[in-house]
């Protein structure tokens, strides 16, 4: 592998540009990935944390004035020093390549980038200079080299990109610096536009997306993070409160055609709205009889309102997608069929059968034994799932496992344990859930692991219990738990709901064995295009990843409109620039949670009003309200907009 | 309460005040360009970077807001190398207009180009080709002249709840451009708030030097909103109208006809003595002649029809006093309650 011979990346200078090959220094703070793609290696890159150079024949001059280039032309021209001084910086470049470099032209560069650095509103100005100062300090002979020889330089073969910590970090990609000014300069209609270029469904992801994007919020470095879900939601619910229908506008490709997709779950909606917007005739075979999936039959009414969700589907429709409720691919149609009458076909059957435990008594199907997706569709189809019992046990750490212990509450059963075998710290169900479901009064039996359902005349009556300990840490990183002999115990319960996974129900492929699956029975397609080894079928969402997150699952989605699309039209569904761009930025890291932003922070958070939790945890309203216009437009004002530019030399 | 130090001195100021107006309260005086009292701080100037103790990045003063125990210095060689490089920049292209632009003698940008002694600049840029469409055709448009401070934008987004116009382009190619002209309504928000000459009055052109001219404070006549405005009169003419940010009930604001309705005055159709039809035809009179001559035909519709076949509508455009005396005299003198007001009369 080629070494590295300089790198100023995250600030620390490796210099082994005269150093002997087995004297190099190593690079820490970045790991540059070989090849952009195959048969493009990475030969130096520049962005917004410095200058790394592997090929020591790169010429940092021409680098210098392609990324310039790159930050001028992604600059929005709201403040002074950015908008012209990187205009002024890439000309003085331009000039210096073309070989009519000034001596003084260097002074002005470095003078220039830094007052750019400094005083630049967003990341474009604050980042921007940064390598361009470290290219003049330590390749200040390649600059002086090309000014002197006054001939112009070799263009070289470049590839730039624009992005953003949250931006990277969503799986859909969502423009979120825009989309949050838009709403800090009351522009909310078009800040929805810029959502809906990918995303169709802002009021349910604007309610319980998983926010990845929070995680990787740079504004978490100087205080907190944005509340980048709930801007989301608060323009979707303001467009709503004034009425108003959104404009969609259709722009047939060249070429359309038929498909179907299986599944109304937001994987299947997703791909419905964009192949839709593409002129495409798509036809969604649904089992149930409303959409959403997991949306609608999983997450309770009282995080997401089911008529959010069905006028979110509902406008696709209306856009001119057909939705084929109650139809059972596999069983009332075949996939083969759809295969043989459509152009593609979409599966996004998500992941709806319940994993078992493995614990005794758990085989005999007693009463009041219910898989917790089983028991979450019942309440959200508004049935009692077991009217007869009263006390409630679920065993799980995740959402899932929450979503069923704060919706025993609504068909008034309180008394409620969540039984989980690590502690508080190891769940991974969402700090704000676990938070919402302790104001609830859920009985929380941590480091405690189910051991047998006891039953009487084929009746749960009760659950025997271990306790656990923490042990080593396995191959997670997280401690193993382990029993403590003798501590077992029973929770006096009749109803055990079992929330620790799902997994798919793959008989719509029974007899298409071409269709490959991997053995967590999930389908097999191409992680950028979502095309299985049968080139008519493609599938995304949960049966693709395994149960996941709404926004992946959308993302999926889109992702795979983009390839029927372009299969469709008989291009080729060769991985694009962007999508290399997307292994390239699994690599180097768009978010540094240890950067040292050097700026001011303290500005608080805006926090959703919540509904009393002794009253509303007996009802299915909706417990969080979302922002007000000034809360909303004083959150966003607290983004920092960390757009940055990479430019890699190939 | 919070308490921070500005070079030097203690302040305290109510949590959630920016350094800006914190310096402000005890009159540390720190250069601005974009920033507006009526609007939310834009933050696109940059003229208004301070340091922070302890914070390697400076400060926008204006969109920043203070926190306890915060030591800032709002002077040093880096900010002033950083509020030079912020002009310097914007005078690459900037015309040479100041002798015919009407904003002359008061536009920030010439205070400031001064105050910082701007007398060369050694950056450079090639010029690009802008659009000068506006929305209003009151309103003329110079993008050379316009520093993209986007004041312009964000009153009318923000004061005005309108957004005709926002920035359209990338980099150095972005441009205030014009994205609804049907919304606007040439209220001139834009103008009033514009600190240089980008945006001008286009009633006429070369409005007369701003140091020639007399501002004279009164109250519009077109409704009764009250809404104090300064006619600009140079010679016994007015000019334009202009209105102080901050005062009255209007606060700087107006509307079309406040601001641009002023032509009248000086109007050759104006009317500007009694006219009474003689003959079929209107003749100048005098105005003893006039009210005379209706007291007469009032007097004999009542004589004959009773006071109730008379009514009077009054104006917004009035004032109160005369309002109050015009329904005293429709009852008193003629008898009637026959008295109503209109707002667009
Ligand atoms: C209880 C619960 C809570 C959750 N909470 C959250 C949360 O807060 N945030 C979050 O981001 N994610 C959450 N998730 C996960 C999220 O709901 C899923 O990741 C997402 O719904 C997956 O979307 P999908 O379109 O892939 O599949 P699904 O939503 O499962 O949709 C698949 C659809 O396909 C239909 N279908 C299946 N088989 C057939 C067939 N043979 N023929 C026709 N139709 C068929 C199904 O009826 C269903 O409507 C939760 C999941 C559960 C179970
Ligand atoms: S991109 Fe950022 S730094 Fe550049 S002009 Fe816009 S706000 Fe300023
Ligand atoms: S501060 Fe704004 S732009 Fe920066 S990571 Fe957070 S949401 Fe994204
Ligand atoms: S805008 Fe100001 S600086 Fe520019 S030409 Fe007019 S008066 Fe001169
Ligand atoms: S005249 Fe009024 S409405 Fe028109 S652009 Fe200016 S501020 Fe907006
Ligand atoms: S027109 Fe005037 S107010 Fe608007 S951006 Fe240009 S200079 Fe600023
Ligand atoms: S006055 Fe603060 S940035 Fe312009």
């Amino acid at each position: 592998m080629a070494e590295i011979i300089f790198s100023s990346w995250g600030g620390e200078v490796v210099d082994n540009r005269t150093k002997e090959s087995q004297d190099f220094e190593p690079v820490n703070t970045v790991d540059l990935p070989e090849y952009f793609r195959q048969d493009e290696a990475v030969k130096a890159l520049m962005g917004w944390y410095g200058l790394v150079v592997r090929d020591p024949e790169t010429d940092v001059v021409d680098l210098s004035r392609v990324y310039i280039q790159e930050v001028q032309s992604k600059s929005c021209g709201k403040c002074f020093l950015c908008r012209i001084g990187t205009k002024v910086m890439a000309e003085t470049l331009e000039r210096i390549c073309n070989g009519q470099g000034k001596p003084e032209d260097l002074g002005v560069l470095k003078r220039l980038a830094e007052s750019i650095r400094e005083s630049s509103k967003c990341n474009i100005g604050q980042s921007g200079p940064l390598p361009i100062l470290d290219a003049l300090e330590h390749f200040a002979a390649d600059f002086e080299s090309v000014i002197n020889a006054k001939k112009s330089v070799t263009a070289g073969n470049y590839h730039s990109k624009l992005t953003a910590p949250c931006m990277d970090a969503c799986p859909i990609h969502l423009d979120i610096p825009n989309y949050v000014e838009c709403i800090k300069e009351g522009r909310f209609a078009d800040s929805l536009d810029i959502i809906r270029e990918k995303l169709p469904l802002p009021g349910i992801v604007g309610r319980v997306c998983v926010r990845p994007c929070e995680e990787h919020c740079r504004r978490m470095n100087i205080d907190a993070p944005i509340s980048i879900k709930f801007l989301k939601r608060f323009v979707a619910d303001y467009e709503l409160s004034k009425g108003k229908e959104p404009k969609f506008v259709i722009a047939p490709s060249a070429k359309t055609g038929k498909v179907a997709i299986v599944g109304a779950g937001p994987s299947g909606a997703t791909c419905a709205f964009h192949l839709t917007k593409m002129g495409h005739k798509v036809t969604v075979y649904e089992r149930f009889d409303e959409p959403g999936g997991m949306a609608a039959m999983g997450i309770p009414d009282y995080r997401l309102p089911r008529s959010i969700l069905r006028e979110e589907v509902d406008r696709i429709e209306r856009m001119g997608a057909q939705f084929d409720y109650e139809s059972i691919v596999g069983k009332d149609v075949k996939l083969s069929q759809l295969e043989a009458d459509n152009d593609a076909v979409f599966i996004a059957i998500g992941a709806h059968l319940g994993t078992t435990m493995g614990v005794e008594g758990e085989e005999e199907n007693y009463d009041g034994y219910i898989s917790g997706v089983q028991y979450l569709l019942d309440i959200n189809q508004g049935r009692d799932p077991y009217p007869e019992g009263k006390k409630v046990a679920v065993i799980g750490g995740g959402n899932v496992a929450i979503d069923c212990v704060r919706c025993s509450f609504r068909i008034e059963k309180d008394d409620v344990h969540l039984i989980y075998r690590r502690t508080k710290n190891e769940m991974p169900a969402d700090a704000v859930e676990i938070h919402d479901a302790e104001e609830e009064k859920v009985n929380f039996n941590y480091l405690t692991h189910p051991v047998k359902i006891l039953a009487e005349n084929g009746k749960v009556v009760g659950l025997r219990c271990v306790k656990m300990e923490l042990g080593e840490p396995d191959e997670s990183g997280r401690r193993r738990p382990v029993p403590v002999e003798g501590s077992e115990f029973v929770i006096d319960c009749d109803i055990v709901v079992p929330a620790i996974g799902q997994t798919m129900d793959l008989s719509l492929l029974e007899g298409r064995e071409d269709v490959k699956t991997t053995r967590w029975k999930t389908i097999v397609v191409d992680e950028l295009t979502k095309q299985s080894d049968q080139p008519k079928i493609f599938s995304g969402g949960d049966c693709e990843t395994g149960p996941g997150a709404l926004i992946t699952a959308c993302a999926g989605g889109r992702t795979a409109a983009f390839s029927i699309d372009k299969m469709i039209n008989g291009e080729s569904l060769d991985y694009t620039e962007d999508d290399h761009f997307q292994k390239f930025f699994s690599k180097v890291k768009v978010f540094d949670q240890a950067e040292d932003l050097g700026l001011l922070g303290g500005r608080e958070r805006k926090e959703l009003e919540m509904l009393d939790p002794d009253t509303r945890k007996f009802t299915n309203d909706e417990v969080e309200q979302g922002f007000s216009v000034n809360d909303a437009m004083a959150e966003a004002d607290r983004c920092l907009r960390c757009y940055r530019v990479a430019t890699i030399k190939v | 309460m919070v308490t921070l130090t500005i070079d030097g001195k203690e302040v305290t100021v109510p949590q959630g005040t920016t350094i800006l107006e914190a310096a402000r309260s005890v009159d540390i005086k720190i250069p601005t360009l974009c920033y507006h009292d009526r609007m939310s701080p834009i933050g696109s100037c940059r003229m208004c970077v301070v340091e922070i103790e302890g914070f390697a990045h400076p400060m926008a003063a204006c969109t920043t807001p203070v926190e306890d125990g915060i030591e800032v210095a709002t002077i040093s060689d880096r900010l002033t190398r950083i509020r030079q490089d912020s002009l310097k920049l914007i005078l690459v292209n900037h015309p040479l207009d100041c002798p015919v632009c009407d904003k002359g003698g008061e536009c920030l940008l010439q205070d400031l180009t001064y105050e910082f002694g701007i007398d060369q600049v050694e950056y450079s840029a090639a010029k690009v080709d802008r659009d000068s469409q506006y929305a209003s055709p009151l309103i003329r448009y110079w993008p050379d002249r316009c520093i993209m401070c986007l004041r312009c934008v964000t009153a009318c987004q923000e004061i005005k709840g309108i957004g005709a116009i926002s920035v359209k382009g990338d980099g150095y190619g972005a441009q205030v451009v014009t994205v609804d002209a049907d919304k606007c309504q040439s209220c001139g928000e834009c103008l009033q708030v514009c600190p240089t000459g980008a945006l001008t009055e286009d009633l006429s052109r070369y409005k007369g030097r701003t140091w020639l001219i007399e501002r004279v404070p009164t109250t519009c006549t077109y409704c009764g909103c009250g809404c104090q405005l300064e006619l600009n009169v140079q010679a016994g003419r007015v000019m334009a109208v202009t209105a102080q940010d901050g005062v009255g009930v209007n606060q700087g604001s107006l509307c079309v006809k406040g601001r641009f309705g002023y032509e009248f005055i000086n109007s050759d159709e104006r009317l500007t003595t009694p006219l009474i039809k003689k003959n079929g035809k209107f003749e100048e009179a005098s105005w003893d002649e006039a009210l005379t001559l209706v007291a007469d035909k009032f007097s004999a519709i009542k004589a004959e029809h009773g006071p109730g076949a008379i009514g009077g509508l009054t104006s917004a455009r009035c004032s109160n006093e005369e309002n109050y005396l015009f329904q005293k005299f429709m009852r008193a003198a003629v008898g009637t309650n026959n008295v109503d007001h209109c707002a667009r009369l």
